[in-house]
């Protein structure tokens, strides 16, 4: 393991990368609205644009390699959730609607 | 419990590889309660959308995109500047962390002048909290990210007084570490709240 995986960073590099890619991410999901308006799969790659910047921010920002395992699950888990209920969603919406219907 | 049941942690106490903890404990509790309230908001959001496909698709194309467009940069970029605060200030750089700090307050000051544009040019085109389900959870989710925000943003101001008197070294600066693992939880959260109304169509 390298020593920058192991120490809280110094460096404003991946800091900066991590910020250009949040920003390119952002603008694409601009387009996307825009471009593929209504289209089956967007809700997929939303999905996949929401994972990536969370985990980007998690990652770089908080350097959530480094925490203690706990806080780790909790950024994964949060992260990861809206992904998963985006993807079900899109393929079973009228069930999970059937399942919270009071 | 007495004294001895509790653990005593020194700021400067090295945690080994894989532990640390950010900041302090109480901040990650407070963004752990922060994640759960979030989350029980996106179970209203995913419930809604599910209840209402038409008003969900319809919806996004009446916000302004730009707006939340302009919100999202405006926190990756102070989430971004106060992550360089923090980083300069382990490199012993107290005064560009310093200047960090203050671009990051200053971008972050940027979300609630946005906030208030778009509300106006919602109101402008006749979009208000009864203007249907997609509307009302908008305005529920947003507004209550613009509280949590508002937190973050009166927390920056705090720390640049402690950060500007001296109040913080290369060995212990966990207030100022505590303050950007809140920003950055915030700003995770509105990652997740962007394509929801401005996106998904």
């Amino acid at each position: 393991m390298k020593a920058s995986d192991s120490t809280p960073t110094t460096s404003l590099l991946p800091l900066t990368t991590a910020w250009l890619a949040l920003v390119a991410l952002t603008l694409i999901s601009l387009g996307l609205g825009q471009w593929f308006h209504g289209a089956p799969w967007l809700p997929l790659l939303v999905a996949a644009i929401v994972w990536i910047k969370g985990t980007l921010v998690a990652r770089e920002f908080i350097e959530s390699r480094l925490t203690h395992p706990f806080i780790s699950r909790v950024l994964t888990g949060f992260i990861a959730f809206t992904p998963i209920a985006l993807v079900l969603t899109a393929f079973f919406g009228g069930q999970f609607a059937r399942w919270a219907t009071l | 419990m007495n004294a001895a049941a509790l653990p005593v942690d020194y700021p400067s106490s090295p945690a080994p590889a894989g532990r640390r903890i950010p900041g302090n404990k109480g901040m990650w509790v407070g963004i752990t309660c922060e994640f759960v309230e979030f989350l029980v908001l996106f179970i209203t959001y995913f419930v809604a959308r599910s209840h209402f496909p038409e008003s969900f698709e319809q919806g996004a194309d009446r916000l302004s995109r730009i707006s939340g467009t302009v919100i999202t940069l405006l926190m990756v970029t102070s989430s971004f500047f106060i992550a360089c605060s923090v980083a300069t200030m382990r490199a012993g750089q107290r005064q560009r962390s310093i200047y960090w700090l203050i671009a990051g307050l200053i971008v972050a000051l940027g979300y609630p002048v946005a906030k208030y544009l778009e509300i106006n040019w919602n109101l402008a085109h006749g979009i208000n909290g009864e203007s249907g389900i997609f509307f009302t959870v908008y305005y529920y989710l947003t507004f209550n990210h613009l509280v949590h925000a508002t937190w973050g943003i009166l927390g920056m101001l705090w720390v640049l007084v402690r950060h500007l008197s001296g109040g913080y070294t290369v060995e212990d600066h966990d207030g100022l570490e505590a303050l950007a693992s809140y920003w950055h939880a915030t700003d995770i959260i509105w990652l997740v709240i962007f394509p929801f109304f401005y996106v998904l169509a």
